[in-house]
């Protein structure tokens, strides 16, 4: 349970992260003339669509990691210990990955970013989609929650990464669940929130942010390089969650 | 709008199948050549205001959202996690599935149900029937598996297949609307519209409104809408488009500008010098309009191949349930078809032809090149064989002073008593001469009683003694003594194939001067790179066979057939096209346009009505001689894609459907790559606007050297064909 406890923390202080982009988004989202109950309703959509869409990664990113780790050392049932080679190998590339995405919370390795930010079209859709928000339908905010969830984001790769260490689709569900509602009091609030916030805090929330994930990564690393029985590599382990 | 308009795609610009969808959006009629096009535009084109767009995004986030919760349980029960203790739950989460499903396969499908039923209707079978009976299927069984309460439902599988077929078709249309991005400043061109500057008022009017008179203002970046002067401002041009070559030309208040050109760092006021719509550059896009929505012989040939596929993939989607449903249980059968439903599904096969040609002729029409259709690429690309014409080809047609013989007077006096009389006359030869006179700075002499005489000659009077030039016989006429060596002289450059005119005075033949054809500074280079290009170079010509040979030797074409009748030309070409090699004809397109229609590819240089008239079916911008080895480079290129990407589509299909046939492909998978495999087909494509803008040969340099080649004195006897080349 603590491991979950930290994703979701990591989850909240990233979430300080998100206003500058996605804190866009919940601001346009905005307060709905129609009172404050509607306005509730639709921001607990959008980030339910966003929530669904980080959920769906890891449980892909789990399953992935399943499949991965299960190719290997099959049929053999001495060799099915959780860690054995594959799954090392996952969470050493997991574990690298997501430190890389942490030290580019702290201003370095800026190069990745812009690596992972080609794709078709991608400003299009992203303006496309803001002006989405302004859709009267109740189901826009839905909709929108859902293409968020997948505008690239260094912080959410980070923690799929983290979901496909974990070898097992439930856990990556898990992962990215705890994630995901660690990111909703930022964001519900971000209406009131992104303005109050001064940029020395969400540059504090930032850091604390890439702190966790380098934690983690770490952790992860750990897990793939240290002995079986390393005190450490278990405590954190999502099995012993 | 043309014609061909209805035919091309509103997002992508390629050619509308048989499959085309229209749409009225925001009150436009659009057509798609896709489902995934119809999306892109939509998002694309989408404004909040614009309920459109944003209704669509809104049905896709929404069926996401559910096919996105329905995957995430599936695979949670996949991996067992609702096992055991949890049992209980299972059912439940079944009937959650369902639920899940019923709104996502109505909200993700309804566009391939419309289909299907529109096209069934009139009796054909589309690919989108292939997944509408896939996902139906898989769908029916599982609602009827969670009534009888059994394990296995594929929920997760129909709406995955549908979400992701949906995504595959709108990346790939985003790609290749992406691809095609520079296809549509030409496609642009006749709904674009002009900056009509009044008075200080600006107002916008469709070109075709523009008339002679009329004042448009251009700003940096725009393309300049019509041809005109300019009459304020200072700025660079780019005129590619028309000329082929792209470099800045500087323009300030009385420079002319070409419609299409490029505007490209300040302000112009342009007063307009004729109709909007009968500029070059309007031609240029109703051609490349033209080109774009006539179909290619092997487009035409995937395209019939897609109609036949789609049946014969549902007869071994059946065979294959049904061969299956022997040995595993009914479920699992059905799914190994709907996997070879959905990986048969030929959307790359359609994609491979039209994406390649469509580039290549963008490309080509950019840098002045117009192509007639799809099919013009493909023959250049492969051919063999390609002929010349001489005059106005190779030659600019403007004959010359090449050397002078002369005997008993200066080369200055001739030239000058010769342009005296020239100068009143417009024949081509008289030209040269006086252009000739002009280079060297030579003061006509004033000739008296000047009169021409019809295929002879010219003659006057000079300080009273009669001064005449003209053909020999001329000279006999007038009594003019010759002397023997000079005779033998211009005997010797007739017979080599010059033209040569004698000039007289005081009863007396002076000199003879030999002229010749101007070579285009740019052919040999030209030839030489064709044949690089492992091209056979061959001269058809009506000339007579010395000229024809020394011109062919300049410019190092080997094989020459001279003398030869427009018929005489054709039968030529045909006799290279019996060998079974694809022959292209090259001419100026002013008076061979018969031979060039009879050729596989018939080239005109700088005659664009040709392609109206379907004798030429490549026109090379005027003097852009040079840009055809490039243009063939391009053609090749665009074929090559063309190839690799058939070979791919087919081979990926294929080899898919194999694979799903044997039951190793989930149909989740297939689907997935199904759409990775059209976004390669993009990506490979793109490759074609890769290709550097073509470059000039080599310096063009003096472009027509007027002066004569050498002058001599007395008799004597000297080779001069090479010394003209090497000036060249």
């Amino acid at each position: 349970m603590s491991y979950y406890l930290v994703i979701f923390a990591a989850g909240f202080a990233g979430s300080f992260h998100c206003i500058g982009m996605c804190g866009g988004f919940a601001c346009a989202l905005g307060r709905d003339p129609r009172g404050r109950a509607v306005t509730a309703e639709r921001h607990l959509l959008y980030n339910t669509g966003r929530l669904t869409s980080y959920c769906f990664m890891g449980v892909l990113a789990g399953a992935l990691g399943e499949a991965v780790a299960s190719s290997h050392g099959m049929g053999n049932p001495l060799q099915n210990t959780p860690l054995d080679t594959a799954q090392r190998l996952l969470a050493i590339a997991a574990g690298l990955l997501m430190i890389v995405m942490g030290l580019q919370f702290f201003g370095l390795l800026q190069s990745f970013h812009r690596v992972v930010n080609i794709g078709f079209g991608g400003t299009t859709l992203a303006a496309t989609f803001r002006n989405l928000l302004s859709s009267e339908s109740r189901a826009a905010p839905i909709a929108f929650g859902v293409f968020n969830g997948f505008l690239p984001c260094p912080l959410v790769y980070a923690f799929v990464a983290q979901a496909a260490s974990t070898a097992a689709s439930l856990t990556g569900f898990l992962v990215m669940l705890a994630f995901g509602l660690g990111t909703f009091p930022a964001m519900l609030m971000m209406g009131g929130l992104g303005q109050v916030l001064t940029p020395v805090w969400r540059q504090r929330g930032v850091w604390l942010a890439g702190s966790f994930i380098l934690v983690l990564g770490i952790i992860t690393l750990g897990r793939g390089l240290l002995p079986l029985d390393s005190h450490m590599a278990h405590a954190f382990a999502p099995g012993s969650g | 709008m043309s014609k061909g308009g209805n035919h091309l795609c509103s997002h992508c610009s390629l050619p509308i199948g048989i499959r085309g969808m229209e749409r009225t959006l925001n009150g436009e009629e659009c057509t798609f050549c896709c489902y995934g096009c119809c999306i892109a535009y939509q998002v694309k084109i989408g404004r909040s205001e614009e309920w459109d767009a944003a209704w669509l995004l809104i049905r896709f986030g929404v069926g996401a959202f559910l096919t996105m919760n329905i995957m995430l349980i599936s695979l949670l029960l996949y991996a067992g996690t609702f096992g055991g203790a949890d049992a209980w739950l299972l059912p439940w989460i079944h009937l959650l599935l369902w639920a899940f499903a019923t709104p996502a396969l109505i909200i993700l499908g309804e566009p391939y149900f419309r289909e299907t039923w529109i096209q069934a209707k009139q009796g054909r079978i589309t690919a989108s029937a292939l997944v509408v009976l896939g996902v139906g299927a898989a769908y029916a069984y599982s609602v009827f598996a969670t009534i009888e309460g059994s394990e296995q439902i594929y929920f997760d599988t129909a709406t995955m297949v549908l979400m992701l077929f949906t995504l595959g078709s709108y990346i790939e249309a985003a790609g290749r609307a992406k691809a095609a991005r520079d296809l549509e400043p030409l496609l642009a061109a006749e709904s674009e519209c002009a900056t009509l500057a009044d008075e200080g008022a600006e107002t916008r009017r469709p070109v075709r409104d523009i008339k002679p008179g009329m004042v448009v203002s251009v700003k940096p970046g725009e393309r300049v809408p019509v041809d005109g002067v300019v009459v304020e401002g200072e700025s660079h041009t780019d005129e590619a488009v028309i000329t082929g070559e792209s470099r800045q030309i500087a323009k300030g208040v009385g420079s002319t500008v070409i419609a299409g050109s490029m505007n490209l760092d300040g302000p112009l006021l342009v007063r307009c010098t004729g109709a909007g719509s009968a500029t070059r550059w309007a031609q240029i896009c109703r051609s490349v309009r033209d080109a774009l929505s006539r179909r290619s012989p092997i487009q035409r040939l995937a395209d019939r191949v897609v109609g036949v596929s789609v049946p014969i993939v549902l007869v071994l989607g059946g065979l294959t349930v049904a061969y299956w449903s022997q040995t595993i249980p009914f479920d699992r059968a059905l799914l190994i078809g709907l996997a070879v439903l959905v990986v048969a599904c030929p959307c790359a096969v359609g994609l491979a032809a039209p994406l390649a040609t469509s580039l290549g002729i963008g490309r080509l029409a950019r840098s002045g090149c117009l192509v007639r259709d799809a099919g013009t690429l493909e023959a250049l690309a492969r051919t063999k064989v390609i002929a010349f014409d001489k005059t106005g080809t190779l030659t600019s047609g403007r004959p010359r002073i090449v050397g002078i013989e002369s005997e008993g007077a200066g080369t200055e006096e001739v030239l000058a008593r010769a342009a005296g009389l020239e100068r009143q006359s417009e024949h081509g030869l008289a030209r040269a001469v006086t252009a000739a006179a002009a280079a060297r700075s030579i003061a006509p002499v004033e000739a008296s009683n000047i009169r021409a005489v019809p295929g002879r000659g010219i003659r006057g009077q000079t300080g009273g003694e009669p001064v005449a030039a003209g053909s020999g016989a001329f000279m006999r006429d007038l009594g003019f003594t010759l002397a023997p060596a000079l005779a033998e002289r211009a005997r010797s450059m007739e017979e080599s194939g010059y033209s040569v005119i004698y000039v007289g005075w005081a009863g007396r033949v002076h000199a003879v001067m030999s002229l010749d054809d101007t070579l285009h500074p740019e052919a040999r280079a030209t030839i030489e790179a064709l044949r690089r290009l492992g091209l056979r170079v061959v001269l058809l010509t009506g000339d007579l066979a010395p000229a024809a040979r020394r011109i062919a030797a300049m410019v190092g074409i080997e094989d020459v057939q001279a003398g030869l009748s427009p018929e005489a030309k054709q039968e030529a070409l045909a006799r290279y096209h019996a060998k079974d090699e694809i022959v292209a004809m090259v001419g100026d397109g002013l008076n061979d346009g018969p031979v060039l229609a009879k050729a596989d590819v018939g080239i005109a240089v700088g005659s664009a009505t040709d392609l109206a008239r379907e004798t030429a079916a490549l026109v090379l911008p005027k003097d852009g001689l040079w840009i055809l080895p490039w243009a063939i480079t391009v053609a090749r290129k665009g074929w090559g894609i063309t190839l690799s990407n058939l070979m791919w589509a087919f081979g990926y299909n294929l080899i898919a459907l194999v694979l799903a046939m044997a039951g190793v492909l989930q149909p989740v998978l297939a689907a997935a790559v199904m759409a990775s495999s059209s976004l390669l087909l993009v990506v490979n494509s793109l490759r074609l606007s890769q290709i550097p803008d073509p470059e000039p040969l080599e310096s063009p340099g003096k472009p027509a050297a007027v002066e004569p080649d050498f002058v001599r004195h007395g008799v004597g006897v000297r080779p001069i064909a090479r010394a003209a080349v090497e000036r060249g």
